[in-house]
């Protein structure tokens, strides 16, 4: 597995996306046979991730609030370019946009643009880098903000997070991504008073 | 002889009179604000300039920081009861360190007056659509990680219209929190920012309230084990309490240091004490003349007058010791200075005539703080003059008794003047040079600005800038201002600007800005918003029609329909309510009454990365009374108008020099014989700084005229010498010693750390020597001099 790894390296760095592709489903089937002797941990996880440098995605998205009749939908596209940049679109049933670059966040809503700085609000600073942490295969950023616990394998694995900080755990009970290999596929949040919110995701663009 | 009975009389009137000047001295309220050296008569973004540092929030900002320590709790700790203890002590308008309590009570009122603030309240908003759209974007938040700020509001303010509020009021590039209070994004440090409520030009408030801060932070520190966090303090407040504590220290150290070394001078050349003393007097009596005119002319004195003033004065010990010197010798005991009136005190008379000529130019300037300084300069050496003609004959009749190095003095100059002719030529071909070398820089030469003014060390700037990036306070280097005869006008500009900018803001060109209209709108706009409300049954009504195909039921909406109606009857927010409330120090800093009458209302910039100031300015542009003023460039302008003021000035005090010595001396050709040195000196010292890269600024102008006032009363000497003939040891031994002290007093200040202290020494130093130098080379008939002069041995 391990000269399976340094190989992919190799491959990706001068081929087409399609031999890229190609290496990746080896190493999937690789990891795959290797599952019963190797045990899938965060490691594991963030090398698996840390390959995929950039990537597109839609998503749809539902939202169980309580008081409310019935599911809140949404739907949009996310993009993540390693290792800070993270933007949310959504496109139903409005237009709105949250686009992150290192420390700035510009919110969109409508005609409104909001500009403002990521660290000056840490509950949301938190979940942003745990999303790039785990994007971009960081376990640093990850661990500074939840306590993480993996399951599955690199064929179906999830990531559970606790979030460690006071002000963070205040608002977010827990939050639990899912995927296959390098690609995320789900989002789950659950928050303090018992709101939920379930996202799919469908990568639209493989990794370069 | 001098009578008894006169004696008396001249030492009680003086007496009495110095008694009077110190008197009223500890008396004089002694200011240190930037203001008194801006124009008197500005123009509009000029004076919007004056009021902002004089009396605005920049003038009044602290930044604080609290750095290492232990670790970011410790320091959060410190932050919040450093906060609590300088919000306590009343000194402060506002103190924020981020903790998210101070806006507690803030937010309670915004949330109750949100339909008179909120800019998104329209007619349109309140239709069916219009509600179905506004609902729906903030169910959108729902199930998120904001969720949980907008659930508790939601069946008060379906809309959203607090959350637009306060969505306006989070600053683009609010600071870092850690552990729940501002921090440093480049440093282990915990930051504050405070208003103090006094303006910046009381200098003693300031002191006070940065004291409170440290001994705040003492206080929470004293009993803390381990590694203690530092306090660092930097804004607008604790650079003019520095400056002026600067000025004064260096004021006071120079003239020790200064006082030392010419006292040690007189000594050598008189050999006596009673002489040393003698010799300050006219100086001292200057001082204490100078400080009391001022004060009782201006009403105040500037510390820089002080600093400068007596620098400035300081050839007036040159009086005292071409008296303590030419006095000597009488025939009869006691009748040397009668001596000295008839033959040297014209001279004396004439050079003070000249130098009063010189700074008589400043009291025509603009800017108060250089009419200041002309009038302590004007009144501090006519009084000088005036206690060495009437004053040291009582003291001193013959002079200085002893003889101490003089002999030598007067060897060494001899053989000085005697040799210098000879060099004539050299030094005037050097004179041409400089001259060419000046033409060609031209106005290149003068490229000081007034940063290089400013007495801040670079480490003191570093950490400004260091902590405005951590707060991600503005400098104040870009404001807009809004203008107005009443509160009501001054909003509804300010309300046409905001409109302006928030284009900007929406399409990135400005990263965001602050304004008071957000807290308190124009009664105008007030009454526009409210209009747009509709009555409950209506509202019902829309709102059944807008709900249908959304999930929230219209049953838990009861409470919006309650406010709505509440907002349809609630007061006018006004002023007055405000600035007494939680939001009170905000709306104060950011409207404010004019000292001229009117209002002003400061709209401050966040500009972003891809601000560009002439978009800025041509956005806002049609406005009436809206100024986009750039503090930088405003500066810049009135240094320029100072720098061009200031050469008119020393050109007209330069002519009226020329003009009083053409009136004495009756003879062009003497009259080209005395201003020929005083040229060359000007032209040579200009021209070796010029070789250095020095850049010229307004100071080094007043030192050149200063060159000329000093200098004249060599060029005098020389040409009295001529006149007369007599060139014994004793004159050159006296000028030399006046030159010498001269150099050395201004040689001092040369080395200062001041930049406009040591800007005037590095002129007057080299060119009093040179002056001296030069009237001794270009001495009318040199070689007739040097007969003389060899005749008496």
């Amino acid at each position: 597995m391990i000269s399976g790894l340094k190989i992919s390296d190799w491959f990706g760095r001068g081929f087409a996306s399609t031999w890229r592709r190609l290496v990746s489903g080896l190493l999937l089937l690789v990891a795959f046979s290797a599952s019963s002797a190797w045990a899938f941990e965060l490691p594991e996880l963030m090398a698996l991730l840390a390959k995929q440098k950039s990537g597109e995605a839609r998503f749809t998205e539902q939202r169980f609030v309580h008081g409310l009749e019935g599911p809140l939908n949404a739907s949009g596209t996310l993009s993540f370019t390693a290792p800070d940049k993270l933007s949310r679109r959504t496109l139903t049933p409005r237009p709105e946009s949250m686009v992150v670059d290192g420390n700035n966040m510009v919110l969109t809503r409508g005609e409104r643009t909001r500009t403002m700085t990521l660290d000056s609000v840490p509950e949301l600073q938190g979940l942003v880098e745990a999303m790039r942490g785990t994007l971009s295969g960081d376990a640093t950023a990850l661990t500074r903000y939840f306590k993480s616990t993996v399951g599955g394998s690199a064929g179906g694995w999830t990531l559970d997070l606790q979030p460690l900080d006071s002000r963070l755990a205040a608002q977010v009970r827990s939050v639990r991504m899912s995927g296959r290999g390098s690609d995320v596929l789900g989002l789950d949040m659950e928050f303090i008073g018992g709101d939920r919110s379930v996202m799919t995701i469908v990568p639209t663009r493989p990794a370069p | 002889m001098i009578s008894r009975q006169r004696r008396i009389v001249v030492l009680l009137v003086w007496l009495t009179l110095v008694a009077a000047g110190v008197g009223w001295i500890t008396r004089t309220h002694f200011s240190a604000d930037l203001s008194a050296f801006l124009p008197q008569s500005p123009d509009a973004r000029q004076r919007v300039l004056i009021e902002q540092l004089q009396t605005g929030v920049a003038s009044r900002t602290l930044l604080i920081g609290i750095e290492d320590g232990a670790d970011a709790a410790q320091r959060a700790v410190l932050s919040r009861s450093v906060a609590k203890a300088m919000r306590d002590s009343g000194l402060f308008d506002q103190v924020q360190n981020g903790d998210a309590s101070d806006w507690k009570a803030a937010g309670t009122w915004l949330f109750d007056h949100r339909y008179r603030l909120s800019t998104s309240v329209t007619p349109e908003r309140f239709t069916a659509v219009g509600l179905h759209d506004a609902i729906a974007g903030t169910l959108s938040l729902l199930g998120t990680p904001a969720g949980n700020l907008v659930k508790p509001l939601l069946d008060r303010d379906p809309t959203g219209e607090t959350q637009g509020v306060a969505e306006s009021l989070i600053p683009a590039n609010a600071p870092r929190t850690e552990a729940g209070v501002w921090a440093s994004r480049s440093a282990p440090r915990a930051v504050l920012l405070a208003t103090t409520h006094a303006p910046g030009s009381d200098l003693d408030a300031l002191t006070i309230a940065i004291a409170r801060v440290q001994s705040a932070f003492d206080a929470a520190t004293h009993d803390m084990k381990g590694a203690k966090p530092r306090l660092r303090l930097s804004g607008a407040p604790v650079f003019s309490v520095q400056s002026r504590d600067q000025i004064k220290g260096e004021a006071i150290h120079l003239s020790i240091v200064g006082g030392i070394v010419m006292g040690c001078l007189l000594l050598l050349a008189f050999a006596s004490p009673k002489a040393l003393l003698i010799a300050f007097l006219p100086v001292l009596t200057g001082v204490v003349a100078g400080t009391t005119t001022v004060s009782l002319v201006f009403g105040n004195v500037h510390g820089l007058t002080m600093g400068f003033g007596s620098t400035l004065i300081g050839e007036t010990i040159d009086y005292a010791i071409y008296y303590l010197i030419q006095a000597r010798g009488a025939a009869i005991p006691g009748t040397g200075w009668q001596r000295w009136r008839d033959l040297n005190w014209p001279t004396v008379r004439l050079g003070l005539m000249t130098s009063v000529c010189g700074f008589a130019a400043l009291l025509f300037s603009g800017f108060p703080g250089l009419a200041q300084l002309g009038v302590f300069s004007i009144a501090g050496l006519v009084a000088a003059a005036l206690a060495t003609r009437y004053v040291l004959p009582v003291l001193a009749p013959d002079g200085a008794t002893g003889m101490g190095m003089r002999r030598t003095m007067a060897k060494v100059a001899g053989a000085i003047v005697r040799g210098l002719p000879r060099l004539r030529l050299g030094l005037f071909a050097l004179g041409i040079a400089a001259l060419a070398l000046l033409a060609w820089r031209g106005a290149d030469l003068w490229r000081a600005n007034l940063s290089s003014m400013s007495p801040l060390p670079k480490e003191a700037q570093a950490l400004d800038e260091s902590l405005r990036t951590d707060i991600g306070a503005s400098d104040g280097g870009l404001l807009v201002v809004a203008q107005g005869a009443d509160v009501q006008t001054v909003l509804r500009n300010a309300e046409a600007a905001s409109a302006r900018l928030e284009k900007l803001v929406d399409s990135g060109e400005l990263g965001g800005f602050e304004t008071v209209t957000r807290f308190l709108p124009s009664e105008a706009a007030q009454q526009a918003r409210v209009a747009s409300l509709p009555d409950s049954a209506t509202l019902r009504a829309r709102l059944t029609e807008a709900m249908k195909d959304l999930p929230l039921p219209v049953a838990r909406l009861e409470p919006f329909l309650a406010d709505v109606e509440a907002a349809r009857n609630q007061p006018m927010v006004q002023r007055e309510d405000l600035a007494t409330g939680p939001l009170g120090p905000i709306v104060n800093s950011l409207i404010y009454q004019r000292p001229g009458g009117g209002w002003g209302a400061l709209i401050a910039l966040h500009p972003g990365a891809e601000f560009d100031q002439t978009r800025l300015e041509a956005a806002l542009a049609g406005l009436p009374d809206v100024q986009v003023v750039d503090v930088g460039r405003e500066l810049g302008a009135l240094y320029d108008r100072y720098l061009h003021e200031a050469f008119v000035q020393v050109l007209l005090g330069a002519l009226a020099v020329v003009v009083l010595l053409g009136l004495y001396l009756r003879s062009a050709r003497r009259l080209l014989a005395v201003c020929q040195p005083l040229v060359f000196a000007v032209v040579l010292t200009l021209g070796g700084l010029a070789l250095l890269q020095v850049q010229l600024g307004i100071l080094h102008l007043v030192g050149m005229l200063l060159v000329v006032a000093v200098g004249s009363n060599y060029a005098l000497f020389f040409d009295q010498l001529h006149e007369t003939g007599r060139a014994d040891e004793d004159t050159l031994a006296s000028l030399m010693l006046a030159n010498v002290t001269t150099v050395v007093s201004f040689g001092l200040i040369a080395i200062s750390n001041i930049p406009s202290l040591s800007a005037i020494g590095r002129v007057v130093a080299p060119g009093a020597m040179l002056a001296l130098l030069l009237s001794a080379a270009f001495v009318r008939g040199a070689p007739a001099a040097a007969r003389v002069s060899s005749n008496r041995r």
